[in-house]
């Protein structure tokens, strides 16, 4: 197949009209906006956290995107809206990986510009308790290490999840992401 | 749909069974949603990643955990959320468009004082069989 064909091939996975290409260059030169690598964004002890609010409406968009359906974790449904749900806790629950998520978003300052071209190349998850839809944790990220490892720049994370209303501990988390 | 019953594995499930795999497509729209890629266009926008070298746009390696997460929950049921571990490692990327299917098989099984800890070597391929995610799940199950 020829470069041309690759390419050609490659748009039609998302054809565009062109004021739908004009939005979405417009959206990125947004995103291109000058930024720190995460490698000098961050200093190892550095500490942050954020809460968030595991919104029934969360849970669904985060499963929909992976096409996993397990009615657990419905606790939004078409036509009725909000429902307590149903799962072997009680009520929804949400998915086990779902807090591992948001992680990132907790990890490197949320208010700078986003690095674009990090990968996320590595977690050991910790899933210690069912979280409730509906629940607000507490998500506390801590740099531990930053490492190369064949001419590539690692920065590695351990993360914990606790609810913000009794303290419970609901998972923990050691990540990498390979940064530019 | 609940989760089917006859897939679970239990204290008694011997070494060497393999878990029922599933079947995703890449599908860029999803990998592009606000909640999942939105942020970075290399996940979603094919003129961009193109530009970056990419011959496609790629899948973030959280949906391919994502995916080996409902086989584990469609085989371990309710022991998923509780004092279990995943461990995973992106060693390709998934484009868009590809099929990636997960893959699970028991290799360990030791007596714990609450019941059995069993462990399952996990990963994902595509549809040439080439290794996307690699890993391994514990998970503690009754007696």
């Amino acid at each position: 197949m020829t470069s041309v064909n690759k390419e050609q091939d490659a748009r039609e996975l998302r054809p565009l009209t062109p004021i739908q290409r004009a939005q979405t260059r417009e959206f990125i030169r947004e995103l291109e906006h000058e930024c720190q690598t995460y490698w000098d964004m961050v200093d190892v002890g550095d500490t942050l956290c954020r809460e968030l609010h595991l919104t029934p409406e969360l849970i669904i968009l985060y499963s929909d995107g992976v096409e996993d359906f397990n009615p657990w974790y419905e606790a939004w449904r078409m036509n009725s809206w909000q429902i307590e749900g149903e799962s072997p806790f009680g009520g929804a629950i949400v998915p086990p990986l779902l807090v591992s998520h948001f992680i990132l978003s907790v990890q490197f300052d949320h208010t700078k510009p986003f690095a674009i071209g990090s990968i996320h190349t590595y977690h050991d998850s910790k899933i210690v308790a069912p979280i409730k839809v509906g629940a607000t944790v507490r998500i506390t990220t801590r740099a531990i290490e930053k490492f190369e490892k064949r001419g590539r720049r690692y920065v590695r994370h351990e993360a914990e999840v606790i609810d913000v209303n009794n303290g419970a501990l609901y998972f923990q988390e050691t990540r990498d992401i390979l940064s530019l | 749909m609940a989760p089917d019953q006859t897939l679970r594995i239990n204290a008694s499930t011997p070494i060497g069974t393999e878990l029922e795999p599933i079947k995703k497509r890449a599908l860029i729209q999803l990998m592009g949603s606000r909640l999942w890629g939105r942020f970075n266009p290399n996940h979603w926008d094919p003129e961009y990643a193109l530009s970056t070298g990419l011959s496609a746009p790629i899948q973030t390696g959280e949906m391919n955990s994502a995916y080996i997460t409902e086989m584990c929950v469609n085989h371990f049921g309710e022991h998923l959320f509780q004092n279990a571990r995943i461990v995973c490692k992106y060693i390709a990327s998934t484009l868009a468009d590809e099929i990636i299917t997960t893959h699970g098989i028991v290799t360990e099984k030791e007596t714990v004082g609450e019941g059995c800890r069993i462990k399952v070597d996990v990963w994902c391929d595509n549809e040439l069989g080439e290794k996307k995610t690699v890993g391994w799940v514990e998970v503690t199950l009754p007696n």
